[in-house]
């Protein structure tokens, strides 16, 4: 009778009639006769799940290895900077260097901007040496002209000093080089170049309300006893394009431009 | 005709298990490579053993996102599912062995509980593909692999079922109750063998997460960064993105996959990788993210506008690419002509030039993403697998 339920159960499950020639076990008594069955199956169990989870654990292992190597090995990464251009050579940034650190832009004093004499002896170098520095920045800036013995920036100067401002990029110094013409005495002329230079500097702190214009923008004003213009610069871009330029107007001016170096 | 039957479709059962399981083991392989902090290459593709290849960004989504793995606070990366695959098709691997050999001398019981046994991967399959689908927006190849693999001993496992084997009556209810508990046990130890012992064998990576580095002057008014405030912010942060950054786009899905976002007080830097705007870079890594980024820069809600930048982020690279007016019709045309003025205002491209100065001052890498915590960096290879491990410790407060 026992057997009856497993064999309806057959029945019910077979795509086809029973065999009855097959005789009908009991499952209890199964492992007496197939005990080697189940233990080839946790045989392949432990031989798959060992084998797999070997490779993994080597792999594991190699990446703690490498992880201790490497982190004390850190590969150098690229560091966000200001820009630094092809022009600065190790002697543009020894002037730069000079001249923001005594011209008070590295934070460390209240004094701000450079007088003549400081030029001179900061750059120690002669004055065509010291505008040739300039040279590469002749499309980056821009020359500021003014009338005779004045001080205001025209409305062409303005336009043009907003215009190269706005054009930073990623240049951290903006540099603002006053000048004066040979005419008139040097105590005049040393006042005018700074009146100039401030003109520039005022002009810059009423339209970009910068708190920090004061790290940004260099001063050097220049009177007429050092670094002059002659007049190829009168082809560089300036505010007054169309008028007539000689060596004293060309030096009635100043030299504006952002300095694309890292110190 | 019975026992051929039978023998089919235990053989097919074989082959699906191991089949599954390769794909398994390739998966746990890929994934115990990045516990060295590197990114590596990954087995993308549904022949098992194929070689590893860079170009697998949906097998990366899949690895890098926070279904994975398992207790991902406790240990750098967590425990990766396909270790509890392995696990299981070595089972099933063993028990069609085991019915293979043993043809129709197999009880109708066993056979039984061996079908209702292969309805575990299958169901898992489906809820992993499902989420697949619906939270990564692709299918990793190697998770279809397993996949199919479930499935073909889904089926297999219906047909053993359905084949009648020899005449055995079905022993006791207890010693019924016996075997199938016995034999889901050994399911079970065998499915959580392996990640015990990758649990056990992994590296602590503590001593890393603190060694990246931190910002030199936080960020202040002046810098114009777009506010990022989550709806309860529990911490200050900082993200360095580029809008088309597609890495950037995945650890943002990362973060809000993880319900981070909205727990951080978040600033953005916007750090376009295009030498339009960011001298950086000598030629545009993603052109046309200048442009896009100063019109995030004027888009009246900075989150909602970069969660639009990196859903349509396909579209507006590719308009990028194209041409500049390409790009502003997308822009145009999501927020009107308004924002296109304002990106184009010199204002704004000083504003944009402003983020790139705050990076440049603080010296921070050229890469995208970063994420800073406060001021001090979260390494790169910490915001991939390791992201949860990593906040669980640097940032507590975000999991409270």
């Amino acid at each position: 009778m026992s057997d009856e339920p497993a064999r309806e159960e057959d029945r019910n499950t077979e795509f086809g009639p029973p065999s009855f020639a097959e005789p009908v076990r009991n499952a209890d008594s199964d492992t007496d006769n197939d005990w080697w069955a189940p233990s080839a199956l946790l045989f392949v169990l432990v031989l798959l799940l060992g084998g797999s989870t070997f490779l993994v654990l080597g792999r594991v292992h190699d990446a703690s290895e490498r992880l201790v190597t490497l982190e004390a090995n850190r590969p150098q990464v690229v560091l966000a900077d200001q820009a630094e251009a092809a022009y600065c050579t190790p002697e543009f940034k020894q002037v730069l260097e000079r001249v923001l650190h005594a011209c008070g832009l590295d934070g460390g004093t209240s004094r701000r901007g450079c007088q003549p004499a400081d030029v001179k002896s900061l750059a120690s170098i002669n004055d065509s040496d010291f505008n040739a520095l300039f040279t590469p920045l002749k499309d980056r800036g821009a020359v500021l002209l003014f009338d005779n013995a004045q001080d205001e920036l025209d409305d062409g100067a303005k336009k043009l000093l907003d215009e190269r401002f706005e054009d930073r990029l990623g240049a951290r110094y903006f540099f603002v080089v006053a000048r004066a013409s040979k005419s008139g005495n040097m105590q005049k002329n040393r006042a005018l170049s700074h009146r100039r230079a401030n003109s520039v500097k005022f002009h810059l702190a009423e339209t970009t309300a910068d708190p920090e214009l004061d790290r940004k923008v260099g001063q050097l004003w220049l009177g007429n006893e050092f670094a002059q213009l002659d007049t190829d610069y009168c082809q560089w871009p300036n505010s007054r394009m169309g008028e007539k330029c000689t060596t004293e107007a060309i030096n009635r001016s100043v030299f504006v431009s952002w300095v694309d170096c890292r110190l | 005709m019975i026992s051929t039957r039978l023998r089919g479709f235990s053989l097919l059962a074989l082959l699906a298990s191991l089949l599954g399981l390769a794909f398994a083991v390739y998966s746990s392989l890929d994934y115990a490579d990045h516990l060295d902090r590197r990114v590596h290459d990954l087995h993308c593709s549904l022949i098992p053993g194929a070689t590893p290849t860079p170009d697998s960004e949906v097998c990366r989504a899949a690895m890098y996102s926070p279904y994975s793995a398992l207790f991902k606070d406790a240990l750098w990366g967590g425990v990766p599912i396909s270790l509890f695959a392995i696990g299981a098709f070595a089972f099933f691997a063993s028990f069609a062995a085991y019915l293979l050999v043993r043809g129709s001398g197999v009880p109708a019981y066993v056979r039984q509980l061996f079908f209702a046994l292969s309805l575990t991967p299958g169901l898992v399959s489906l809820l992993m593909l499902t989420l697949s689908i619906t939270k990564l927006g692709g299918l990793c190849t190697t998770c279809l692999g397993i996949y199919l693999s479930s499935a073909l001993l889904l089926v297999s496992g219906i047909g053993i079922a359905m084949v009648a084997g020899g005449r055995h009556a079905p022993p006791s209810t207890f010693g019924l109750l016996v075997r199938a508990l016995g034999t889901m046990a050994l399911l079970g130890a065998a499915s959580v063998a392996p990640g015990l012992a990758y649990a056990a064998a992994a590296p602590d990576h503590t001593p890393y997460l603190k060694s990246c580095g931190a910002l030199k002057s936080p960020p202040d008014k002046q810098d114009e960064l777009v506010l990022l405030r989550g709806s309860d912010p529990r911490r200050e942060a900082l993200f360095v993105e580029d809008p088309l950054c597609p890495t950037c786009r995945a650890f943002h899905a990362r973060l809000v996959g993880e319900q981070l976002i909205d727990r951080l007080d978040a600033q953005l830097v916007l750090f376009p990788l295009d030498s339009e705007c960011n001298w950086m870079l000598s030629e545009p890594l993603h052109p046309g993210a200048c442009r896009l980024s100063r019109a995030l820069l004027c888009a009246p809600d900075g989150r909602a506008a970069l969660d639009w930048a990196f859903e349509e982020q396909d579209a507006l690279a590719a308009a990028g690419r194209k041409s500049p007016k390409a790009l502003d019709e997308l822009v145009g045309a999501r927020f009107g002509q308004s924002v296109l003025d304002c990106a184009g205002s010199k204002k704004t491209k000083a504003r944009l030039n402003a983020h790139l100065h705050f990076a440049a001052e603080n010296n921070i890498p050229v890469s995208t993403p970063q994420l800073f915590l406060g001021t001090s960096r979260v390494c790169d290879e910490d915001t991939d697998i390791g992201l949860r491990f990593t906040l669980t410790r640097l940032a507590p407060e975000l999991f409270r």
